[in-house]
């Protein structure tokens, strides 16, 4: 049986900055409150396919689905390692050894 | 220190310049993804979490404080303004952007450094004892071969496509520093006779079938070194497994076909490959040799009335030198550890301003040398003991005088979930909330040395299966889920942890380390038995019932 | 297929066996077909799959013109060690890498011993002829003494003390 479809937007690499960007109504964001939402998986299957001309275009590399809440009112990752991934930044403080 | 010559500097130069015309037909699209990541790999840039992240060699983990301020200039210019010492004795910058990276690459070609096979299916930087030139019962100063290995293993022709990482390690004391019973092959001097030459062991790994190595050669004569190696990689570049990536590691095959019918084979191959067209000539090692000639240290007496008066005034000094230093084999001399383990600090961690201020101290007090140590700390290691408590004091500064060398605290942790693209679950807050509870410097002493090690995922960069309390940290469902192990030994007398049982929440595991602790000192035959000690002759049992029996 | 060498493209000398074998000339068979290839007169190239023991064609060394060793992909290193295995082993014909190689390995194959590149036509098509004349220019120093009269940079070394 397959699993049942979760709302997803898609993600990937900016290919030159290398930081995660979302897939939104104008293009690649750094925001994923920003980003399209996938509702239905035949929505997620046209995401993908729009993603992979991004990637053949080297525009971003890497582009794969996140499964998403939208409790709050926009899209937010449910699992850590997305939420972590779509912050920008480690949860800890960095560059400060003391 | 080994200095390049004319012929070092033309091969990196070119290096970045192969390097930057692969970034450019990268974005020309002439490369694919598919096609660039093996490249941009073999020059240490991964694509992480959040961004690139680019890992560059310390080859044997010498550097200069030339070197040193190079990368602090690099950690400001390109990234954001630190960089993180890893278990392999390189460095990685965790923000650097791809069109910026051949920049930084020409940079580091400027202070004799580069990127090299820091990544990849290919031979990986050869790490070394951080104690080179420094114990006193070294054979011979092990970077003359693992400066051998760096040249001969550069863009092998023939091994530059593995089916998986190699990594190498070379040390030349009895006492093991460098974790060689884990590396694929392992390389120690030896005198037999009265011939240098080599005990050499393969097969050692960690990730998900962690190993521990097996002995290839008692004896390997010094002239034989590379040809040795070279038919020992073809075995394994011809037979090793590429069907699967997490069987394709040396230590598979080896324990596939046996030690004696991989053995068999490389002698076999050995026997019938041009020797002569592969080993390093005499004068070859006599010139790399030279470069390794220890400092000129004038003998001194072992105790200084003013260091002496020093601890008596400041405990955290005393502290610190008890803690911190190791027997130089000149009197009245000192190897230093400056600790990236600041209580609530990110393992491994050093802010620009730091490695500046660290290049400074080993100008004035260590010969202008530094290590890093496969435990994610740097070593000054020619520093009089006269000029301890100048050290201390300018360390203390730059807020890098934990006197914890060695201690609960002294935790090796991977980057994990904060930063890595392959982790389950983060390991550097786990590592910050230990140091945290056991942050007194005299409980520590208390406890004594033990060694936690800590990764966010099965491939076991952060060594947990060779920790006297191991923690993987994985993902159960989206949770993040921690299993610990005990009785783990990185040295000599390599031994991989045991699991206690079921895994602990991300909130519980500080008090798990407390309850595993208590339990040791509990159960310690006097306070000279270590963790481990304890460890071995009781077993298991006693901490599983602490950790599970109220449940 | 492009093929193509040193000099860059060039002409390929060696027709691909059909169901019967011709009564004279060239011929690339592959391995499975060698015995029936070693019976005939012709002049005989042997394609091999990258899981071939190389030793095992040391008797036939002097029958093989040529033999085109298999790459099912760049970043399977076997066929290196083949090369590098063959030639050590006193193979004088030709030396030939099949597959999908990039132009960033031209200057490792030449020095483990290849004359030639076989290329899929979709790689070829990506990779402009000139990536890969460029390589030799771009990779000129080596610390292992391969083949095709690289000296080593120990050699160098040497030389120049």
């Amino acid at each position: 049986m397959a699993k049942p479809f979760t709302t997803s937007v898609i993600t990937a690499h900016d290919l030159v900055e290398g930081h995660a960007v979302f897939l939104g109504p104008e293009g690649w964001t750094r925001d994923i409150a920003a980003s399209m939402v996938a509702l239905t998986a035949e929505q997620a299957e046209e995401f993908t396919a729009l993603a992979q001309r991004h990637v053949d275009g080297n525009t971003v590399v890497e582009p794969y689905l996140i499964e998403v809440s939208l409790d709050g009112g926009s899209p937010f990752p449910i699992a850590r390692r997305e939420q972590i991934r779509a912050s920008g930044e480690p949860t800890i403080a960095f560059g400060r050894a003391a | 220190m080994y200095r390049y010559d004319e012929f070092d500097h033309r091969f990196v130069a070119e290096r970045a310049a192969e390097f930057r015309d692969q970034v450019r037909r990268r974005l020309a699209g002439h490369l694919t993804e598919a096609e660039f990541k093996p490249l941009r790999l073999m020059n240490g840039l991964y694509l992480q979490l959040h961004a690139y992240m680019l890992r560059v060699a310390i080859p044997y983990g010498t550097l200069g404080s030339r070197q040193m301020r190079q990368l602090a200039m690099i950690a400001e210019k390109w990234d954001k303004g630190y960089g993180h010492f890893t278990t392999r004795q390189n460095i990685q910058f965790n923000w650097p952007k791809l069109k910026d990276v051949p920049d930084i690459i020409d940079a580091l070609a400027e202070v004799e450094m580069h990127a090299i096979q820091t990544s990849g299916n290919c031979i990986r930087n050869t790490t070394s004892d951080p104690y080179s030139a420094v114990a006193a019962d070294e054979v011979e100063d092990p970077r003359i071969t693992a400066e051998v290995i760096r040249q001969w293993s550069s863009l092998h022709p023939e091994f530059t496509f593995l089916g998986r990482k190699f990594k190498i390690a070379v040390t030349g004391c009895e006492e093991d520093r460098t974790a060689l019973l884990l590396h694929d092959i392992g390389i120690q001097v030896v005198r037999k006779d009265g011939e240098t030459g080599y005990r050499v062991t393969v097969g050692g790994g960690m990730g998900r079938t962690p190993m521990i190595a097996k002995e290839l050669r008692a004896f390997l004569p010094r002239a034989d070194l590379l040809p040795y190696l070279e038919a020992a990689l073809r075995v394994y570049n011809l037979h090793g497994r590429r069907d699967n990536k997490y069987k394709a590691r040396i230590k598979i095959l080896v324990h596939e076909i046996g030690i004696e019918a991989y053995a068999e084979q490389v002698e076999a191959e050995f026997a019938a490959m041009d020797r002569d067209a592969v080993a390093a000539p005499s004068e070859e090692i006599e010139r790399i040799r030279a470069y390794f000639q220890p400092p000129e240290l004038a003998e001194r007496s072992a105790s200084s009335p003013l260091i002496e008066q020093m601890k008596e005034a400041s405990p955290e000094f005393a502290a610190w030198v008890a803690q911190n230093t190791f027997p130089h084999r000149v009197p009245g001399h000192v190897a230093a550890t400056i600790s990236l383990k600041p209580i609530g600090g990110a393992p491994g961690d050093a802010t620009a301003d730091q490695m500046r201020a660290m290049a400074d101290i080993a100008e004035t007090y260590s010969r202008d040398e530094m290590r890093v140590t496969h435990e994610q700390n740097i070593v000054l290691p020619h520093v009089a003991i006269e000029d301890l408590y100048k050290v201390w004091k300018a360390l203390a500064a730059i807020g890098l005088d934990a006197p914890n060398k060695g201690l609960v605290t002294d935790i090796i942790a991977c980057p994990g979930l904060d930063y890595c693209a392959l982790a389950t679950a983060r390991s550097i807050p786990v590592a910050q909330r230990i140091a945290e509870r056991f942050a007194s410097t005299q409980r520590q002493k208390e406890i004594g040395p033990l060694q936690i090690k800590i990764s966010g995922c099965i491939n076991a960069c952060g060594h947990h299966h060779v920790g006297h309390i191991g923690i993987l940290g994985l993902d159960r469902a989206g949770i993040e889920s921690y299993q610990i192990t005990l009785g783990g030994d990185a040295t000599e007398t390599a031994a991989l942890g045991e699991r206690t049982g079921p895994g602990f929440g991300y909130d519980e595991v500080p008090e798990v380390i407390e309850k595993i602790i208590d339990t040791y000192i509990g159960l310690r035959d006097g306070d000279r038995e270590s963790f481990i000690q304890t460890y071995r002759r009781v077993g298991m049992e006693p901490f599983k019932e602490v950790l599970y029996a109220a449940a | 297929m492009q093929l193509l060498d040193a000099t860059g493209e060039i002409d390929d000398l060696w027709p691909e066996a059909g169901e019967t074998l011709p009564d004279a000339g060239r011929i690339l068979v592959p391995l499975e077909r060698l015995e029936q290839a070693l019976a005939s007169p012709l002049e005989i190239g042997v394609h091999i799959p990258n899981d071939t023991d190389p030793k095992s064609l040391i008797p036939h060394f002097g029958r093989l013109a040529m033999i085109s060793v298999d790459f099912p992909s760049f970043a399977d290193g076997r066929g290196f060690s083949i090369g590098r295995c063959l030639r050590g082993e006193g193979f004088v014909g030709r030396l030939r890498a099949t597959g999908p190689v990039i132009s960033d390995q031209f200057t490792y194959l030449m020095q483990c011993g290849f004359d030639e590149i076989a290329l899929p036509d979709a790689v070829a098509s990506r990779q402009p002829l000139e990536d890969w004349l460029s390589q030799p220019e771009l990779v000129t120093l080596g610390y292992q003494r391969g083949r095709q009269g690289r000296g080593s940079i120990l050699d160098q070394r040497r030389n120049h003390a």
